[in-house]
């Protein structure tokens, strides 16, 4: 793991580094959460941790912010270790807990105003909710609000104390893609800011879109770190060919592992996914493979639906490095 | 100072705006006061009623007939049949039965009176007999029948004696048998809502926050625990200030509730139960894993002191064994002294053991809850 994340393009020159991350392990029992994470993130960068549900996202973000003391090693956020000048980080951070609720009877602009006072140096409240496009919405009570304006006030307390890091653990959770946009929106206008954003999600597209480097984590293990491209270009020139088998005209084709040997034997396929009848051939040679597994196909008497083709993402680095998909 | 400012008021737009809460957490006190206050005796005094049988039919007993039915503490029926009042007192339905012989009036031209019970049997004959009978298995309430036939029979005696008391009683001790069972009860109402609010309500509301990760997010803030702690304590003192006022006004608008003591030193013992009890609640949401079970425990803690902490009924009331029980409880050295302050305009050095052993119990659950309490 530490190997993977030498080997990542990570060595930024130490101005350049916001915060430091030195073999986290947080354990609960002899269950370990996060089991030796290390990585640093840039100054400006937006930086994602990718991973299915209980990957060790969210504790090793809890473990940045001071919130969680870890069993092993060490956060450091602009020079200052979250365990020894917590004080100090907390005024240097901005923090959108996963599934925090607000007070519900309370008007955004009285939520605004008690969070600001809880720090020795804060901004003025009003552009910010302009920023969050919440202005019209500042004598609202927090329960009469959408879930994406929640997450935007969520967001906008996050940044009362005019933070250094902002760190969002999957901000856009449960929210519609048209709240999902907005939001995306709203977090690279802070990178054009100028803020270091750490980011959770478990969704590729989002960490795709806005992500400057990816931390793919799995079973609290740090797996790769890179660029999304970079990450999506280690499958070389890896192209998906994905199709719905809905059966065969041939009594003998049905079990599962006859399938699946039957389509490795298809030309230039390098990996077989299989998820009920949705198969998944990776291949260098498009043109080649298509031509082949339609022949044989035909020669087969297979029957097949929903065939399309894509290049590789980050959901197929995940499956190639975990041999699982994003979302089990 | 203004993190300290912000969250108090905060704390208390959340307790002005959640109306349901508001609502039913006064309605539940003034339920309470209506209902026992009205409905047990009329709003009227201590229930004791008594039997008179004037079997000499003088003016002397008479006069002493028209006594002992003015008396206010006290209701008594003039009767004729000694057996039926008798069988009324084994009943339950009368505290005590007078009975004024033949030859009473006769015998006060010659002598001083004394009233004597028909427990010590007949006595010497040169004094004048009064027979009380009373029930012996209800002894409180036979014995304050008792002191009131006592007092007015030695009035007379005194005032036939042309005797001049060198020693008065003191008033207050008279007074207090004027007292009507809403006197009784306003306070142990204060005292309820004070233990039910802050126990209950802090219990299931920093167990709820938890919960919901509100404590976690203001944790990472760079606001200090202790504030957050300040203010929840000022916010509630003022919610528990106001709603103890309100049932106060009530009280005495429609019932006419006695205040006989000082302002300063009922709100003194309102503080120190909010503190008390407020500890009390932040040991509960401690030891709760979830504001579901927060409930359960508060009640579990509340139910028993609700009953046996003197809140509806006098502590002399119960058992022996349980008044030793109920005696170390914060609830009921809170109701004492509210109830002392109130009714018998009781000063602070009369009730410096009240205040000493609820501040013990102050400083001890508040030891206890600041070692447990945990944001998360």
């Amino acid at each position: 793991m530490r190997e993977t994340a030498r080997r990542a393009p990570n060595h930024p020159d130490d101005a350049e580094t916001v915060i430091r991350v030195d073999g986290l392990v947080k354990r609960y029992g002899t269950f370990a959460a996060v089991d030796g994470v290390s990585f640093t993130v840039r100054r400006g960068e937006i930086f994602g941790l990718l991973g299915p549900n209980g990957a060790g996202k969210t504790t090793t973000m809890e473990m940045m912010e001071g919130l969680r003391k870890p069993d092993e090693g060490c956060a450091i956020v602009a020079g200052f270790d979250t365990q020894r000048d917590l004080k100090k980080v907390r005024q240097l951070i901005g923090v959108q807990l996963q599934s925090t609720s607000l007070f519900d009877l309370l008007k955004v602009k009285e939520i605004m105003r008690m969070y600001a006072s809880f720090y020795p140096h804060s901004l003025p409240v009003m552009p910010l909710l302009k920023e969050m496009v919440l202005e019209d919405k500042k004598n609202d009570r927090v329960k009469h609000l959408s879930g994406g304006q929640k997450q935007r006030l969520a967001i906008a307390l996050a940044l009362v104390n005019d933070p250094l890091v902002v760190f969002l653990d999957e901000p856009t959770t449960g929210l519609d893609p048209q709240a999902r946009r907005t939001l995306w929106d709203i977090i690279l206008n802070l990178k054009a800011k100028g803020k270091t954003i750490v980011l959770s999600t478990h969704y590729m597209d989002e960490a795709q879109t806005l992500c400057d480097r990816i931390c793919l984590m799995d079973r609290g293990k740090v797996i790769a770190l890179d660029t999304p491209q970079n990450l999506v270009n280690a499958l070389k020139s890896e192209c998906a060919i994905e199709f719905r088998l809905t059966g065969t005209d041939d009594a003998c084709g049905a079990c599962a592992t006859d399938v699946r040997e039957l389509l490795l034997s298809v030309k230039n396929v390098k990996r077989v996914d299989l998820h009920n009848d949705v198969c998944v051939l990776y291949t260098d040679h498009l043109q080649e493979t298509l031509t082949d597994w339609i022949a044989l196909a035909n020669a087969k008497r297979l029957r097949f639906a929903d065939l399309r083709t894509r290049t590789a993402t980050l959901e197929d680095v995940f499956i190639r490095m975990t041999g699982r998909s994003l979302s089990e | 100072m203004n993190a300290f400012f912000q969250l108090t008021l905060a704390q208390l737009r959340l307790f002005v705006r959640n109306r349901q809460v508001l609502f039913w957490t006064l309605l539940f006190p003034v339920f309470f006061m209506v209902m026992l206050g009205s409905f047990l005796n009329n709003g009227n005094s201590i229930s004791l009623t008594g039997a008179i049988i004037d079997e000499d039919y003088s003016t002397q007993s008479r006069a002493l007939v028209e006594s002992l039915t003015r008396h206010a503490a006290i209701r008594f029926d003039v009767e004729y049949d000694k057996e039926k009042a008798i069988e009324e007192l084994k009943r339950g339905d009368k505290q005590i039965v007078v009975v004024i012989p033949h030859g009473y009036g006769k015998s006060l031209a010659d002598y001083g009176l004394v009233e004597q019970f028909e427990q010590f049997g007949p006595e010497e004959n040169r004094t004048v007999k009064v027979n009380a009978y009373y029930d012996e298995t209800n002894m409180t309430v036979s014995q304050l029948a008792l002191a009131i036939l006592a007092q007015t029979v030695d009035g007379i005696s005194k005032s036939l004696a042309n005797y001049t008391p060198i020693v008065s009683v003191d008033a207050v001790a008279v007074q207090s048998l004027h007292l009507k069972y809403i006197d009784f009860l306003v306070p142990g109402i204060v005292a309820m809502m004070i233990m039910s609010n802050n126990l209950n309500g802090v219990a299931g509301q920093i167990a709820s926050w938890r919960e919901r990760g509100i404590l976690r997010r203001m944790q990472s803030t760079t606001l200090n625990a202790s504030t957050f702690i300040a203010a929840q304590i000022t916010a509630r003192l003022v919610l528990n200030g106001m709603q103890a006022f309100i049932v106060l006004l009530i009280g005495d608008i429609f019932f006419g509730t006695q205040m006989n003591g000082s302002w300063w030193l009922l709100i003194l013992f309102v503080v120190l139960g909010t503190l008390t009890f407020m500890s009390i609640g932040f040991i509960i949401a401690s030891l709760a894993k979830s504001p579901e079970s927060a409930g359960p425990i508060a009640g579990f803690i509340s139910f028993p002191m609700l009953f046996l902490g003197g809140v509806f009924f006098p502590i002399q009331n119960m058992p022996v064994f349980l008044q030793h029980i109920v005696k170390l409880l914060p609830i009921s050295h809170l109701t004492t002294a509210l109830r002392q302050v109130m009714n018998v305009g009781a000063d602070l050095s009369a009730l410096w053991t009240e205040a000493a052993l609820l501040g013990c119990w102050m400083v001890v659950a508040f030891a206890v809850s600041s070692f447990t309490f945990k944001w998360e």
